[in-house]
């Protein structure tokens, strides 16, 4: 029985050993088709591994961006910059409170931003968050906040990019990449936004639904909003406009703003629409540059007004 | 509980730990814990069963006694014929009370007689069809005075529900399981090691060649209408390889996982894809079941003895009843029927016993003639596979009318394309390994036995990175659990 357990024990410190030799070379190796349960996506979408390059060389600003991609292309820096705030948006594809956390976790102390626009789309508090998960395991450093992130996800594809992204971290191959800053219809802005070349489109109806959020999303949320107090730095909640048909589809929107509202100061930029379906947007879900200067422009008025 | 699931991946050290560490003293200590492990298991999948896996052991428990107690044949026959009755009748309302009514009602309904039979909806008790035949086995076999009545309600208990095997097989015996169990099991460090292989190839075969196979077999089963017939070959491809995954995979799991507790349990499969000829199939395949019937059934009827007229009836008895123990369905039952006919041509010319070795015993490659053997019948299984996937007969004769169209000599298309050619690459390396292990129990029993540690150890971290890499998130169940 001792022998057992001993030889056992150190098959399973070899296969591991192993398991990543072969992770790394199949990785590096073989094409998509071959890798189902692997994703290391650098530069994929999103610009992510632009921003979190970028966001090493900021500190001391005025607002950080956190959210979805409702941040990243809804929160133009250049605009807020000419209005006199410092700003970083740290938005990301499908963010969740989950990835919120270990980005803030990561990059709050150097940043020391003075308010918190923190951008909450109801959709993600619904989702496990493996999207987002690998996004940032692909475009960042990984440390234990990552390990644990993928020990919550529990999902061999996260595993296997952990450790894929970790050997990758390990031996540095990422530290000459450069992301291209211009990709088909998107350009990447200094300062983490991402702006899509002027269109317009038809907004399609939904049916109704109803958003039913995790438990621990809303958990890591409430952990974020903590973390935020304790540091003293102000917070405001921001739902983005999104589509009216797609705003309007969701039967219980008034349940996700009475959750919001009790953490902290939250707006609703969906319940008195400004924006024009038709006009400003340029998919289903984001809006066009039109749309987000005119957004913009209502949240700054806001900022000033409440100074 | 599903054996890959992370549930059972905490389950199974912590019984190991026990059973070796704390209830290792006497058999007896080691039954009680096994039993204790074995209802947890079951009450994993829905508690509200475990009064019939209960009732039915007990049931079988008390027959067995009291038919060994009797002193008069006429009472022996009525504890028998309870027993019989009893089990076949629970396993006759869960599984094919349904089928029956549904049934009766479309035979009326063609002389203009409609019936709305009452219909039960209630799910399986998973399991049902693999304890029941236990316990029939054991009561046959003391009917038949082939074995005594067990005393030790516990022992009796685990030769039911030890859980292993007690959801999907294989189908023990008393005569084999029981004696293990009366004896205390010493932990055996050769045996504990090949069973961890078992698992390890059970595991590959169940979530990456089965569990892959099914998402291109469902598609194309699922939707059959929209494509050519050289796609729906494809598809029976696919579900052949994926029945063959899942159901051995459960198996090797299953005796794997015995062995790490001492206790050898019945072979099921023996590389039946390597047979010659459909006898040789049905000696390879399900094993523990084929044999069931064939004790049970098939030589009660007089087997292969006796006039033509007899042979004939008994191979279309055997294998329709054992194609409707898969299931209430008519496409079971003409799957079973399909065997038979398969089967009969070998068994009037007296060539069903030509292979009993493995092909190509002791050679690398098999010969042409073997090659061709086993393709035709690899083909011809394939083919009654359609009427075993396929959701009635028919969307199986639609299925198979397609496959023998022009269509045939069409290019296979369908979603996914560079995903399944990569699965046939993972197949290669399936059928390779399977090859080459098939003299042996299971076909890692001594691949790599002689070679360095270091490459022996990293040809199963491969096979561990293969799963890694193909698995899918979700828990799978394994198919033969639904009947």
């Amino acid at each position: 029985m001792k022998q057992f357990i001993t030889t056992f024990a150190k098959f399973i410190l070899c296969a591991f050993i192993m398991y990543c030799g072969i992770l790394f070379v199949w990785g590096r190796t073989l094409s998509a088709r071959f890798k189902p349960n692997l994703y290391y996506c650098v530069a994929a979408y999103g610009h992510t591994f632009s921003r979190l390059k970028e966001v090493k060389t900021k500190k001391n600003i005025d607002i950080l961006f956190l959210g979805s991609s409702h941040a990243y292309r809804g929160f133009d820096t250049r605009i807020f910059e000419k209005n006199g705030y410092e700003t970083f948006n740290l938005g990301s594809s499908a963010q969740t409170p989950m990835q919120t956390k270990i980005l803030l976790k990561r990059y709050l102390e150097k940043l020391k931003p003075k308010l918190i626009i923190y951008e909450v789309y109801p959709a993600t508090f619904t989702i496990d968050g493996v999207e987002s998960g690998l996004d940032i395991i692909s475009n960042d450093y990984n440390d234990l906040g990552s390990a644990k992130m993928a020990l919550e996800l529990n999902n061999i594809k996260i595993y296997n990019t952990f450790l894929y992204g970790t050997y990758i971290d390990f031996i540095d191959l990422n530290a000459n990449y450069k992301e291209k800053r211009r990709k088909k219809y998107d350009n990447y802005i200094p300062g983490g936004f991402v702006e899509r070349d002027m269109k317009i489109t038809k907004i399609k109806t939904y049916n109704q639904s109803e958003w039913v959020f995790k438990e621990n999303q809303l958990l890591h949320f409430e952990e974020i909003i903590t973390y935020l107090k304790s540091e003293k730095i102000e917070v405001k909640l921001v739902y983005a406009p999104i589509p009216k048909s797609k705003y309007k589809s969701y039967t219980n929107r008034k349940e996700f703003d009475s959750i919001m509202k009790t953490h902290g100061e939250y707006i609703n930029f969906n319940e008195n629409p400004f924006l024009n379906d038709s006009l400003h947007y340029y998919d289903n879900d984001h809006l066009n540059q039109e749309g987000v200067t005119i957004f913009n422009q209502k949240l700054i008025e806001l900022l000033k007004s409440k100074k | 509980m599903l054996f890959n699931s992370l549930d059972f991946a905490l389950f199974l050290p912590i019984v190991f730990v026990l059973y070796w560490f704390v209830f290792h003293k006497t058999y007896k200590s080691q039954n009680i814990l096994l039993l204790v492990a074995s209802y947890f298991f079951y009450a994993c999948w829905d508690w509200r069963f475990m009064f019939l896996l209960l009732f039915s052991t007990l049931l079988d428990y008390f027959t067995g006694l009291k038919m060994c107690e009797s002193t008069k044949l006429n009472n022996k026959k009525f504890w028998f014929w309870l027993s019989i009755i009893i089990n076949l009748g629970f396993l006759g309302v869960f599984k094919y009370y349904n089928f029956f009514a549904q049934s009766l009602a479309d035979s009326v309904a063609h002389i203009g007689i409609t019936l709305h039979p009452w219909m039960l909806d209630i799910v399986l008790p998973v399991g049902i069809s693999f304890y029941t035949f236990h316990g029939l086995s054991y009561v046959i076999d003391i009917y038949k005075n082939r074995i005594k009545a067990e005393k030790n309600i516990v022992d009796y208990a685990i030769f039911v529900s030890y859980f292993p095997l007690l959801v999907a097989g294989p189908i023990e015996r008393a005569t084999h399981l029981l004696p293990q169990l009366q004896v205390k099991r010493s932990f055996n460090y050769q045996n504990a090691v090949d069973g961890m292989r078992q698992i390890l190839w059970g595991f590959f075969k169940k979530v990456v060649i089965a569990d892959n196979c099914a998402r291109f077999a469902d598609m194309i089963f699922n939707n059959s209408e929209d494509y050519s017939g050289s796609t729906l070959v494809a598809g029976a491809l696919f579900f052949s390889l994926q029945i063959y995954g899942d159901f051995s995979g459960y198996s090797d799991i299953a005796i794997g996982v015995s062995k790490l507790f001492g206790i050898d349990l019945l072979r099921n499969f023996a590389f039946p894809y390597f047979s010659r000829d459909i006898a040789e199939f049905w000696r390879r395949w399900h094993i523990s079941l084929s044999s069931w019937f064939r004790d049970y059934l098939y030589y009660p009827l007089g087997g292969s003895q006796g006039n033509t007229w007899i042979k004939v009836r008994n191979t279309f008895i055997i294998f329709g009843v054992s194609g409707f123990w898969h299931g209430a369905n008519w496409t079971f039952i003409f799957w079973g029927i399909l065997n038979a006919v398969y089967f009969l041509p070998l068994l009037l010319t007296q060539k069903n016993r030509t292979n009993i070795d493995i092909v190509a015993k002791g050679k690398v490659f098999p010969s042409l003639k073997e090659l061709f053997q086993m393709t035709t019948t690899f083909a011809l299984v394939t083919l009654a596979w359609i009427f075993f996937r396929a959701k009635n007969m028919n969307h199986a004769l639609n299925y198979i009318g397609e496959i023998f169209s022009s269509s045939l000599f069409t290019i296979p298309k369908f979603e996914k394309m560079g995903v399944a050619l990569t699965l046939i690459q993972v197949i290669l390396f399936f059928i390779i390994v399977e090859w080459l292990g098939r003299e042996n129990k299971h076909a890692l029993e001594k691949i790599g036995l002689k070679w360095n540690r270091f490459f022996r150890w990293f040809f199963y971290s491969f096979i561990l990175f293969l799963i890694g890499m193909f698995i899918s998130n979700e828990e799978t169940p394994f198919i033969y659990f639904q009947f």
